[in-house]
């Protein structure tokens, strides 16, 4: 088909994503040079929003717990997803049922999970307090309002309800390998970790390595679930970039610095996407 | 038949119970919780036996003394969803299907740009979006919020059904050119006719982001009447710091409905996500 009759047929799809991406893109940049207290007449400033941030002490301070909150919160997704694809695959029986009940915390809405998450972690009157102290922990400790271990709780929170969706890509991967292989596999006697070890793992690689740097990004992009659990604190232990950009702006009324917050973070994750996506494809090349 | 045989073989069994548990703790408790009265809760969260105290619920649907309850969040969550669901499935059917016509450079070339705008963070969006709605008296409105989330649907949309076009039968379409449909005709009367399990998997993707989208939500819904469900629970959980039995009440009515939707329908839904590729 020739492209005239595509693209008239494209054109409400084209529109629509010109206003939802392309549109707020422009605007955000051009904010990021900009004084605009949400109200107002905008006002050119030059680079200024961006020479304050790279001195401020609360942005060194939100990228250090982004980079620890994404990095810790990945490693654990992908950890229990793997663990659960390979536990949840290969025919075994109730794979199919257990696969929609492990997806279930990917259907959740992250908000409504995080508080209940929150008032579990209560010191005494919480659920998950109460069970630790039946193990002999100590049940009167308030993780969430310690600077020191609320980044802590938020993590183990954000894998529990990052793992499901990872999880259900790995098991798509596990279940395209050719049943033949480890059939093969088994006759010369590789036992079920042998298997995993030296046939699935390898088979799938391309597929982690995508789904990891994936992964990294939605992680990095949190808001949600720690804003729903925090806001941030305690004196912002968990104020993630995406929840001091929310505090710029409309705590404090100032879009320019919360605007080249957006602009730094979205040139990071585009560029270590591209990078490491590519790196990836060329290695699986050489293999 | 031994337990073994049923979970599976080994200590797969065990670790599959132990995943299977600590998957559905929060769903069971959340369940429980919202039958307890705040006595019982406070003091003795972890009996399974609740004394029953449906004021919960009463309270979560109406919302505490002057507040905003859930009939209002469901109201205006379903009024997103209404306004947002048509669209992008509309839109993003006709932009999926007509691509696959195109020659495979060109299709590649097309497709890049749903797959580049899904790895956008919504920083680098959010705050233009307030600015516009802010300049356009649409803040606080649910229904502009939904034609919002029509766009931001758009590009999961794209990918999903385009990935299921390219596997649909040429010889239909050749047949139908042959038959003298024109193109229009033949994705309206003859694509999409046989096309409905893929529509209906990508609508409820869609719903299920919906109904979670919260960052954005937060910022555009301001009064707490226009709030949606992710929203208003947390203007909920502000309002009711000291009495936790109709937030349990609210979190039941915002995931069990659609935990159960899911349940039901799966196998629709799963495909649809493995056949989107790596998306979200």
């Amino acid at each position: 088909m020739t492209l005239v009759p595509v693209l008239f047929a494209c054109f409400p799809a084209l529109l629509l994503l010109i206003a939802t991406f392309l549109l707020p893109i422009i605007s955000t940049l051009r904010l990021s040079f900009s004084q605009w207290p949400g109200v107002g007449p905008v006002e050119w400033v030059g680079l200024k929003k961006y020479s304050e941030l790279v001195v401020n002490p609360d942005f060194h301070s939100s990228i250090k717990v982004t980079i620890v909150f994404s990095i810790l919160s990945t490693i654990g997704v992908m950890l229990s997803a793997l663990l659960m694809g390979l536990a949840a695959s290969r025919k075994r029986r109730l794979d199919e049922p257990l696969r929609a009940i492990w997806f279930l915390p990917a259907i959740a809405p992250a908000t409504a999970m995080a508080v209940f998450w929150t008032i579990s972690v209560q010191p005494e009157i919480g659920i998950v307090t109460q069970l630790m102290g039946k193990i002999g922990l100590g049940r009167d400790s308030a993780w969430l309002s310690e600077p020191s271990t609320a980044l802590y709780v938020v993590v183990a929170v954000s894998i529990w309800a990052s793992a499901s969706f990872p999880f259900l890509l790995i098991v798509g991967a596990i279940d395209r390998i050719d049943p033949e292989v480890l059939e093969a596999a088994k006759v010369d006697g590789a036992g079920e970790w042998q298997q995993n070890r030296f046939f699935i793992l390898p088979l799938i690689q391309p597929v982690l390595v995508v789904v990891t740097v994936l992964q990294f990004i939605w992680s990095f992009n949190g808001f949600s679930l720690i804003w729903a659990m925090t806001r941030g604190g305690p004196v912002d232990s968990t104020s993630v970039l995406s929840i001091f950009q929310y505090k710029q702006a409309f705590m404090f009324g100032d879009f320019g610095t919360a605007s080249a917050v957006g602009v730094l973070g979205t040139i990071f994750l585009l560029t270590l996407g591209v990078l490491s996506l590519r790196l990836a494809k060329s290695r699986t090349a050489i293999q | 038949m031994r337990l073994d045989n049923i979970l599976g073989r080994g200590s797969w069994g065990l670790y599959r119970i132990f995943i299977t548990l600590i998957i559905l703790f929060p769903f069971f408790f959340i369940i429980l919780l919202s039958f307890k009265s705040m006595l019982d809760i406070y003091i003795n969260p972890l009996s399974l036996n609740p004394d029953w105290a449906p004021e919960n619920f009463k309270e979560a649907w109406g919302g505490p003394p002057g507040g905003t309850g859930f009939s209002v969040y469901s109201k205006n969550s379903a009024i997103v969803v209404l306004v947002a669901l048509p669209i992008s499935g509309a839109v993003g059917a006709i932009a999926a299907y007509f691509t696959t016509l195109l020659s495979p450079s060109l299709r590649k070339k097309f497709m890049a740009i749903p797959l580049l705008a899904t790895m956008l963070p919504s920083i680098v969006l959010l705050l233009p979006f307030f600015q516009i709605f802010n300049a356009l008296g649409v803040l606080s409105n649910p229904a502009a919020l939904g034609l919002l989330y029509a766009g931001l649907c758009l590009p999961v949309t794209i990918l999903v059904l385009h990935a299921f076009f390219l596997e649909f039968p040429r010889e239909l379409i050749e047949a139908a050119a042959l038959d003298g449909l024109g193109p229009f005709r033949t994705f309206s009367k003859i694509v999409v006719r046989l096309s409905l399990a893929p529509l209906l998997a990508i609508s409820l993707l869609n719903i299920i982001w919906v109904w979670g989208e919260t960052q954005i939500g937060l910022v555009l819904l301001q009064a707490p009447g226009s709030q949606t469900i992710p929203v208003g629970i947390l203007t909920f959980q502000n309002a009711l710091k000291a009495n936790p039995g109709p937030i349990f009440a609210g979190l039941t009515l915002a995931t069990i409905p659609l935990a159960v939707i899911y349940l039901v329908f799966h196998r629709v839904i799963n495909r649809g996500i493995t056949m989107g590729g790596v998306i979200r």
